[in-house]
């Protein structure tokens, strides 16, 4: 049962967010600030934390930037009610794991967290999923989430782009059939389904009509696809 | 009895003008008469020469046009104020009364032309100063900057004490304009906690299919709100610190933006080619959705054409909705304003994403307009530099 601090000064979205993982299996603890947090972090472990960025007696980011010091492997979750690119990017490059903006699908907070495990429990071998990835002159801007082409021309991405596009870049040169593919693009929230069918085979057609010159997604004929650039960070 | 020396050894304007004219008429006299005189200096000027840079005694009565040339003879004091005019007959035109008369009248006329001209400018230096200030005042606000100060000991007395008044007009507005941001930041803050716990509350309710329904619309409703909350911030950030231009296309942001829409089950068709254009990515991508969004509102569906115009790009966005009457498609711009004949409040809609896609396509150079369309429905036209 994955244990998960939550940190956000308003008491009715603590218990609400707090019943709310309780049904995913989640044993969460819930503290109203900063003062709370450090308390609750000596006394037990935990795995995970969700981390409001305006605190009554500390910023969020300041926290964030002390929490990568004096507990670098606990991941962290922001939500935030400021939801412009500015802060998502600020709270990523002082290393936050995730950003998630108020007001939230909660399905998508649930995805998300067990996103952010996922990752921590493959012991952070896996690439970090924040920064900037290059592949064929292609630059893509993982907290912007952007697209640029190798001439600087932005390119402007739907999300189930962005989300194909990612599954690729973090798994390259892999064979991903179509059921992975499925899994690793679903949107958090949605219901899955035929939509999302639809959405992945459009995207992907796209996505090659986006990144153009030579063959960046293989077709692999009864396998799936395979992303055959080679990815830098 | 103080204030009054205090004032008189002020830089003031009055004391700019006294000075001016004075050493106008006074310089204007003298160099007159050394030029109709043939440089020799005046009789009581004579006796002691004047030290070299201070402005001549102003009890120097004009000399008698007639007059002998000066005793002494040759001219041996200090040189004359001024430079020596060129062309100026030396000594042997002194005492022949018509030519030298006007020489003199002239010469006077264009030495106080000269200080004239000089003296309006160093009189309106300062207030040209305050002027430049209050033009870049509007500019820097609307970035959002801190207005630069004018300096407060420079210039007259009376551009000083304008330069206090105006920069604590500054000040205060620019307190003003900040206390602004705060307030659409922390409403912003303010709204979307509560929106949190309701967005809580509805997943966590177990509902009937009736009920079903309900919960459904209020989750709608809440993304609305969200939606709006979003739109605001970014044209109040847009107008803070404009967004930098960069090279985009904008077809691919169309068809991104028509392809999330279509994960969400809507209706929207793109054509054109891949097409270039230096846009701001955020504000065009606010613009382009709240015209979509109005499409699916008033339409359910949308057909949107992107191509090259000569130098600009062009998106048209067609629907097949009730359209606006004629004399209100300028008004819709404005924000609040609302068709209510043929768009019911019940269609939603704030009435601002109109005024604020406008607000920002004009504030990156483009155009944005709306007819009716000959077939019914309504034609969004948005045109934008392309560099």
């Amino acid at each position: 049962m994955p244990r998960c601090l939550i940190v956000d000064d308003d008491a009715e979205i603590r218990a609400l967010v707090a019943d709310y993982l309780h049904r995913f299996g989640f044993s969460v603890l819930a503290v109203g600030d900063a003062a709370g947090l450090r308390v609750a972090l000596q006394r037990e472990p935990f795995e995970v934390l969700l981390l409001d960025l305006m605190l009554p007696d500390a910023s969020g980011l300041e926290l964030c930037r002390w929490l990568r010091k004096a507990h670098p492997m606990l991941p962290v979750l922001m939500l935030t009610a400021q939801g412009d690119p500015i802060s998502r990017v600020l709270g990523l490059e002082l290393g936050a794991d995730d950003y998630i903006a108020k007001p939230f699908e909660p399905r998508e907070l649930v995805a998300r967290i067990n996103a952010v495990l996922r990752r921590a429990g493959a012991a952070r071998t896996t690439p970090a999923t924040t920064g900037s990835v290059r592949f064929a002159g292609w630059l893509l801007d993982d907290t912007l989430r952007q697209l640029s082409s190798p001439d600087g021309v932005l390119v402007p991405l739907s999300n189930a782009e962005y989300r194909l596009l990612k599954a690729f870049t973090d798994h390259p040169g892999q064979v991903l059939g179509r059921e992975r593919l499925l899994e690793l693009t679903r949107s958090p929230g949605s219901a899955g389904g035929d939509t999302a069918d639809r959405a992945i085979d459009l995207a992907v057609s796209r996505l090659r009509q986006k990144l153009g010159q030579g063959e960046l997604i293989r077709t692999l004929r009864g396998s799936g696809y395979q992303f055959t650039a080679e990815v830098s960070r | 009895m103080r204030t009054m020396i205090k004032h008189l050894w002020s830089d003031t304007l009055a004391k700019r003008l006294f000075i001016l004219m004075w050493v106008a008429l006074v310089g204007s006299h003298l160099v007159a008469y050394t030029v109709a005189h043939g440089g020799s200096p005046p009789a009581n000027g004579a006796a002691g020469a004047p030290p070299p840079g201070l402005p001549p005694l102003p009890s120097l009565p004009p000399m008698d046009l007639g007059g002998e040339p000066g005793p002494g003879g040759p001219p041996m004091g200090a040189p004359p104020p001024g430079p020596p005019p060129d062309g100026a007959p030396g000594g042997s035109a002194g005492g022949s009364g018509g030519p030298t008369l006007w020489l003199d009248y002239l010469t006077r006329a264009f030495v106080i032309a000269l200080f004239a001209a000089f003296g309006a400018r160093w009189l309106a230096r300062p207030m040209r100063r305050l002027s430049a200030a209050s033009r870049d005042l509007g500019e820097t606000l609307a970035r959002g900057a801190v207005p630069a100060e004018i300096d407060e000991a420079q210039g007259t007395v009376e551009v000083r004490q304008t330069a206090v008044v105006f920069n604590d007009m500054a000040r205060r507005l620019h307190r003003q304009f900040d206390a602004r941001g705060l307030v659409m930041a922390s409403l912003s803050h303010d709204l979307r906690t509560p929106m949190t716990r309701l967005r809580m509350r509805l997943e966590m309710r177990e509902d009937d299919a009736a009920g079903e329904r309900v919960t459904q619309r209020c989750i709608a409703d809440l993304r609305e709100m969200d939606a709006l909350i979003d739109g605001l911030l970014d044209a109040l950030r847009d107008e803070r610190a404009p967004e930098p231009r960069q090279p985009l296309d904008v077809h691919a942001l169309v068809q991104a933006l028509a392809d999330d829409l279509a994960e969400q089950g809507h209706l929207i068709g793109v054509s054109g080619e891949p097409i270039v254009a230096s846009a701001a990515p955020v504000a065009l991508r606010r613009v382009l959705s709240n015209l979509l969004g109005n499409a699916l509102r008033y339409a359910g569906q949308a057909q949107v054409e992107v191509r090259a115009d000569g130098a600009s790009v062009v998106v048209v966005i067609d629907d097949t909705g009730p359209g606006i009457p004629a004399d209100q498609l300028e008004a819709v711009f404005e924000p609040f304003v609302r068709v209510e004949t043929s768009r019911h409040r019940s269609s939603g809609g704030t009435g601002l994403g109109l005024h604020i896609a406008r607000e920002l396509t004009q504030r990156h150079g483009g155009q944005l307009t709306l007819a009716n369309r000959a077939e019914g429905g309504l034609r969004a036209t948005l045109r934008l530099p392309r560099d």
